[in-house]
């Protein structure tokens, strides 16, 4: 979900010219002949799938043959070059009649070829099967032979099923990894329901959603140090990628909205709560980056990362404990006056379990500060009407903020790092701030409509036992999001 | 308390809230966001590639290294130079592109690395920047000039801008911090251009035996050498020098090239353009198009000859999209295939950017095949005054002469350039033939 948000700002970007760079070379040169040959084996055939990507100046050296005769050499080569064998037998592979030639428009006013053919052998039964392409001997480019899925067998294979190039249309343009060179594939072949097993595509292999969409702003970020594209676009697209980074599952959504609704808070918490969030996000990549500056001769900023996640999640499985327990509390001693020590002892152990997290020993602090006005003026309400929504504490407000905010996104730290290694550290503490405040604006607009969600259903009835039970479920649901964060970072330690 | 119909709203909104939060939670379990976790451990770093290892293994030890110590430097000069290698060796210009990003990626970690600043000159230098490599050559020589690589640097960048006492100075040092491959190639082409040709050979000798830390390094050597045989005329030595660049390096395409030349010389013209053909379909540069095209045009096959010209300004505009500067090359292609006025534009640019005897001679020619030998003699001049035995600016400065109506100069360098090989080129040692027995 989110790379395709990230490709959709990229085609506005493009389409506002802020990409706009010198027109790019044929991405392996421009005299490379790229190839690809895709397997597919089923219970009684192999078929491949042959493309062909020749750059402008192999294409330019056959412009004065017609057509036909180029397709016609291409398959000559094909044919020539493509071999496979079943069970250790070399087998006939028959070249399906014509196939498709297209000349794409290439670099420098000249076009490139692209070749689609296709290919097939009886293979009744295989149980081995290998396949060779050594076409196009002695020239530059990518060479690749895949695998994907047939019908009726399960495939083990020593290539990937994934195509890192979409057909030879795009290639990665990593600078820790060579062009694809693979000119011969084996398989083996059982009975199956149509399933591949096959080692990572290079280029796709250990690389998550995040790293990407992180990769792509980062490329944005340079092309406007680089004097490219203008600031306030890249501040705008900044904040819009946080407004929408919020909805993605796991940024604290979810919490803070349940949250909300269990305390009965009210627009102003929303608020709070938004810059809470822009606080501690901020301060939290700021506080990452510099950490991993610090530590990066000895460890991967991707290390860091399943410590923090762990972090966070039990941070949240001590809010909804805690929040739980006053909860469940309350609802037997709520009228009592022994409640406000109760209250306080929540606050307390609320602070003491937030004050263990090192980083944000500050809102700790200051959440002390303001605790115990709130804290009468909160009981006095109580006592009066017990009905009366009551108020969240600001401490724990905070807290729930801090707890939400904690968790760096992967991608506004790289592209902090890439601020400061591209010596633009300036303009990358902006756009962090942006990228934050961004995501602030969906956490607070939630907090504010579920605040006034809660405000209407709360006119209608507030004396049911439903009513009473639902900050304890609300409670608890924090609790089960905590225990999910702290599960799904314990098997990445 | 039973369920009134007052609660409901808040029950359903409860579920709701409920189901959202699940829905959530689920998916963050799911979707996962902690990235893929790449962990090197300490005691399985990546180690160095061994000795005598394949550039592609090189290239995967370095990018290892690279990757399990993203921010040390010296990982990335290793794999920068080990890209420029690569390139080298398959004339693959991706692996430009990768080596600059690699430079411009560990420069941002350490501004000042020499190692780094080495290769970002050796990148500029294959763009024809020479001022950048300079800039860079001057940089590191001047921080440590106790490393002997940033002094090849300098001197390419120093040759190639015409500052010739100055590269000399620059390669005595270089040879002074301790003779390799590297300084013997440059002392060869230093001496080459002072018309030192048995020196030039014995420097090749020696660079051949030193050995490179890639089989290309010594193939190259062996086809400069090669190059040298053949422009004495000598063509078996030249011959076994190719060979045995190709036993080293197989398919080595500068070594097919010299092989085609040697053909040619003996009159076989039809191998000559068969080895050529080849040659360009695996790795189609300019020159070595240039030289099939000539072949093409030599043996009477004006059309074939035609088209791989055109093939030429494809590659050369290519080129200059890429940011490469091929103006020198270009002004003598346009001198005797195209347009004279452009070759003139060309070759001033070529002198502004590198003053070298190089680019004199490309602007001399420019200017007698546009019409004006006086201004071109001049340039002529200019680039023999090292003393050059070039058969090429010979026959160039020759032509121009007798354009010029110097018949003594004309015949002087003309019987110069065919005393060295009477079949240089395919092409131009039969017109130089012809003009000397006009002349005389």
């Amino acid at each position: 979900m989110r790379r395709s948000l990230i490709s959709v700002l990229f085609a506005a970007m493009l389409a506002l010219g802020v990409l706009a760079g010198p027109a790019a070379a044929h991405p392996l040169g421009n005299f490379s002949v790229n190839h690809q040959t895709t397997v597919t084996i089923s219970s009684d055939r192999v078929d491949l799938k042959y493309v062909l990507d020749q750059a402008e100046i192999p294409t330019f050296q056959e412009r004065d043959r017609s057509t036909a005769a180029i397709l016609a050499a291409k398959r000559a080569e094909v044919q020539r070059g493509v071999s496979a064998r079943v069970d250790g037998r070399v087998v006939d592979l028959t070249l399906a009649p014509g196939g498709t030639i297209t000349f794409l428009k290439g670099q420098g006013g000249l076009r490139t070829t692209r070749v689609e053919l296709t290919l097939s052998a009886p293979a009744d039964g295989a149980g081995r099967v290998e396949v060779r392409d050594v076409t196009f001997a002695g020239r530059v480019g990518w060479k690749a032979i895949l695998v994907a899925p047939g019908r009726g067998t399960a495939v083990r294979s020593n290539v990937p099923h994934g195509d890192p190039t979409n057909g030879l249309r795009e290639y990665p343009q990593s600078l820790l990894s060579s062009p694809e060179n693979r000119r011969a594939a084996s398989f083996q072949v059982e009975p199956g329901a149509g399933t591949v097993d096959a080692p990572g595509a290079r280029g796709h292999a250990g690389r998550s959603a995040d790293k990407k969409s992180g990769d792509a702003f980062t490329r944005v970020f340079e092309d406007a140090a680089a004097g490219r594209g203008t600031f306030l676009l890249l501040l705008l697209i900044a904040f819009a990628w946080g407004a929408l980074h919020a909805v993605s599952p796991g940024h604290g959504k979810a919490m803070v909205a349940a949250y909300l609704v269990g305390t009965r808070g009210t627009s102003r918490d929303a608020v709070a709560l938004g810059l809470t969030v822009t606080v501690t996000h901020t301060i939290g990549v700021f506080a990452l980056g510099l950490v991993t500056l610090a530590l990066s001769a000895y460890i991967l900023p991707e290390d860091l990362y399943p410590w923090l996640n762990l972090a966070s999640g039990l941070l949240v499985v001590g809010v909804g404990a805690v929040v739980l327990r006053s909860r469940l509390r309350r609802r037997g001693v709520a009228a009592r006056a022994h409640d406000h020590a109760h209250q306080h002892g929540h606050d307390h152990e609320h602070g003491h379990e937030h004050g263990r997290d090192h980083a944000h020993a500050e809102a700790h602090a200051h959440g002390h500060d303001h605790a115990r006005d709130d804290h009468s003026h909160d009981h006095d309400k109580r006592r009066h009407s017990h009905d009366m929504p009551e108020r969240v504490s600001p401490r724990s407000l905070i807290a729930m903020g801090v707890s939400a905010g904690l968790i760096p996104c992967p991608s506004a730290l790289v592209v902090l790092l890439a601020a400061i290694s591209q010596h633009e550290v300036a303009l990358g503490l902006v756009l962090i701030v942006a990228f934050s405040a961004g995501l602030a604006a969906t956490l607070t607009g939630l907090g504010i409509a579920v605040v006034h969600a809660g405000r209407l259903t709360a006119r209608v009835d507030t004396s049911g036992r439903v009513f009473t039970v639902l900050p304890a479920v609300s409670a608890g649901l924090i609790l089960c999001v905590g225990l999910a964060l702290t599960l799904q970072a314990l098997p990445t330690l | 308390m039973p369920l009134s119909l007052n609660t409901l709203p808040r029950v359903l909104l409860s579920a709701i809230a409920a189901f959202a939060i699940t829905a959530a939670a689920l998916l963050t379990l799911r979707a996962g966001d902690p990235p893929t976790v790449e962990r090197p451990s300490f005691s399985s770093l990546p180690s160095q590639p061994r000795p005598g290892a394949s550039t592609d293994e090189r290239i995967a030890a370095y990018q290892a290294i690279v990757k399990a110590r993203p921010r040390t430097a010296a990982g990335y000069s290793l794999l920068a130079g080990a890209y420029t290698q690569k390139v080298r060796e398959t004339g693959d210009a991706g692996f430009y592109t990768r080596a600059q990003g690699i430079i411009e990626r560990g420069l941002s970690l350490r501004p000042t690395d020499p190692g780094l600043l080495t290769e970002r000159g050796a990148l500029a230098l294959s763009r024809h920047d020479f001022r950048a490599g300079l800039r860079d050559g001057r940089a590191v020589t001047a921080s440590d000039p106790t490393l002997r690589r940033p002094y090849g640097v300098l001197v390419d960048a120093l040759v190639e801008l015409g500052r010739y006492e100055e590269a000399g100075r620059a390669l005595q040092h270089m040879v002074d911090l301790g003779p390799g491959l590297a300084a013997y190639a440059r002392v060869s082409y230093f001496r080459e251009l002072n018309g030192d040709i048995a020196g030039a050979r014995e420097a090749l000798d020696l660079a051949a035996s030193a050995g490179g830390a890639s089989a290309e390094n010594v193939a190259y050597v062996q086809t400069l050498l090669g190059n040298l045989e053949f422009g004495d005329g000598r063509l078996a030595q030249a011959r076994r020098a190719y060979r045995q660049a190709l036993a080293r390096f197989p398919g080595y395409v500068p070594a097919r090239v010299g092989l085609a030349r040697v053909d040619n010389a003996r009159g076989r013209s039809g191998a000559a353009i068969l080895r050529l053909r080849s040659a360009v379909a695996v790795l189609p540069l300019p020159e070595f198009l240039t030289a099939l095209g000539d072949a093409e045009l030599a043996a009477g096959r004006t059309e074939a000859a035609r088209r791989d010209y055109a093939v030429v300004r494809a590659q050369q505009r290519l080129l200059a999209a890429g940011g490469v500067n091929t103006d020198v090359e270009l002004a003598t292609f346009e001198a005797d295939h195209g347009s004279p006025a452009r070759a003139v534009d060309l070759a001033r640019g070529a002198w502004r950017s590198a003053p070298s005897v190089r680019s004199a001679d490309a602007l001399g020619w420019a200017l007698a095949s546009a019409g004006r030998p006086r201004e071109g003699l001049r340039w002529a001049r200019r680039s023999l005054r090292l003393g050059s035995r070039d058969a090429m600016f010979l026959y160039h400065a020759g032509m121009i002469a007798r354009a010029a109506d110097r018949p003594d100069l004309a015949r002087r360098w003309l019987s110069a350039a065919l005393a060295r090989n009477a079949r240089f080129s395919p092409l131009y040692a039969p017109r130089a033939a012809r003009a000397l027995r006009a002349l005389s």
